[in-house]
């Protein structure tokens, strides 16, 4: 999980591990690590989810969090246009360390259709740009299986080594 | 899936010092001393002078990866029953973890994650231990917490249970790497509390998690360490008494990691000394 701080990767990460949401912001300090198994496909698959504490520059840091991973999700505020602004930069840097391993992209917030940000035309460059693009709510829990039910498939049909 | 493989990151390849302490009181309040801490270091058993083999070249290269272990452990239960759950879940923490760390050296095979879940499973073993030796704990039978950190540097892993806390000091900012799991927390986090209600609620003393209870609910992390990091480990006899803008100020005196637990001890036991209060201090070097 890789995304700009206060994005909602924790929250998605605890929506889709244990079905709970809260309000409550806790900055993630290094990377919290969880588990799930989830069946794609009809093929169980042990998820081990490390949710990176989010930074406004993508770091060196980062990337030794990242080394090894089978896939990533990017995780955008979709209330918070800035967040956006370092995806393209985040997406090169996180296949420079791991390699074209499969990727999508969380618009998270989309409860908040009031304060949304994103315009319909950046919607649909991202779609272009990135394999699976979602809107994703941790608090309704929207999009939020989907989002990690995809990676899992996607994982399991990547060439080894990808 | 492929597993992770050994983590490389930067600092990685240069060995930093890590000066580290560990202290514990009975406190002003308490009769016995329920906390244990443990404070050791780890290194593969076999020393290799000179080889025409690469894979013992490798061995070698990771006998100065020397690793470390931190414990605190916070036993509850009275009549002497939270000592040995304590006591039990450090020693059966600690062989395991002792075992575990000496596969992670070896660099053939991919074991960052294979680690993760021998800490998982360290913890769970733990708890079996207690509720085996100790029997099957009801809400107030004997139990622990448990804060186990294994820096191998510059990755430092951390698994916990309870309310004892592990603390990253960092830049002259400390930032809580676990987060206490009591009845309070969970309630804040609901929405049902503000964090100013739960400060002075009694549920702030009510564990959701503890070894030899009904229920464990480890949380795992990682963060990599830089040069001038410290570390803190502690039961909650130094949180109760001892502010964050104190341990922050006291940690960022630079001093080293046995002057900083004393002091943080000291601290506790002028603030009240009402509970048992362990600390560890682990600091590397700038």
């Amino acid at each position: 999980m890789v995304g700009a701080p206060a994005t909602g990767k924790t929250s998605l990460v605890q929506r889709f591990v244990k079905s709970i949401f809260s309000e409550r912001y806790h900055s993630t300090v290094g990377v919290r690590i969880e588990r799930k198994e989830v069946d794609a496909d009809g093929t169980p698959v042990n998820l081990v989810l490390w949710d990176i504490e989010g930074q406004e520059r993508f770091q060196s840091v980062q990337t030794s969090y990242l080394r090894g991973a089978g896939g990533l999700i990017f995780v955008v505020d979709g209330t918070r246009g800035e967040t956006l602004e370092q995806l393209a930069s985040m997406r090169e840097q996180a296949h420079g360390a791991v390699g074209d391993v499969p990727c999508a992209v969380a618009l998270n917030k989309a409860d908040l259709a009031a304060s949304w940000a994103l315009t319909p035309e950046q919607e649909r460059a991202l779609g272009a740009a990135f394999p699976h693009v979602l809107k994703t709510s941790a608090k309704t829990g929207a999009g939020v299986e989907a989002m990690f039910g995809w990676l899992a498939a996607a994982m399991l049909k990547a060439p080894a080594g990808a | 899936m492929e597993p992770r493989p050994p983590a490389s990151a930067p600092d990685a390849g240069s060995r930093v010092r890590i000066d580290a302490f560990g202290l514990s009181d009975v406190g002003k309040m308490r009769k016995e001393n329920e906390d244990q801490f443990l404070v050791a270091s780890l290194h593969k058993s076999m020393q290799v002078h000179h080889t025409s083999l690469d894979v013992f070249t490798a061995i070698a290269d990771s006998q100065q990866a020397g690793a470390y272990l931190l414990v605190v452990a916070d036993g509850v239960g009275g009549l002497g029953g939270g000592r040995s759950a304590s006591s039990a879940a450090v020693e059966a923490l600690a062989s395991h973890i002792a075992n575990a760390v000496r596969v992670y050296f070896n660099r053939d095979t991919d074991v960052e994650d294979a680690f993760l879940a021998e800490l998982e499973r360290g913890v769970d073993l733990s708890h079996q231990q207690i509720r085996e030796k100790l029997g099957q704990s009801a809400s107030r039978g004997p139990a622990t917490t448990l804060t186990v950190v294994v820096v191998a540097w510059p990755r430092t892993y951390f698994v916990h249970v309870g309310d004892s806390r592990a603390y990253l000091f960092r830049n002259g900012a400390l930032r809580q790497l676990t987060r206490d799991q009591t009845v309070a927390e969970e309630l804040v986090d609901q929405g049902v509390m503000t964090e100013e209600q739960a400060t002075r609620s009694g549920l702030k003393n009510v564990l959701t998690s503890a070894l030899g209870g009904s229920e464990i609910k480890p949380s795992l992390g990682l963060v990599d360490l830089a040069r001038g990091d410290a570390l803190l480990l502690c039961t909650d006899g130094l949180t109760k008494h001892v502010t964050d803008q104190t341990i922050t100020a006291e940690l960022g005196r630079g001093e080293g990691a046995e002057a900083t637990c004393r002091r943080l001890v000291d601290d506790a036991l002028a603030g009240g000394g009402s509970d048992n209060v362990s600390v560890i201090v682990a600091r590397a070097a700038s």
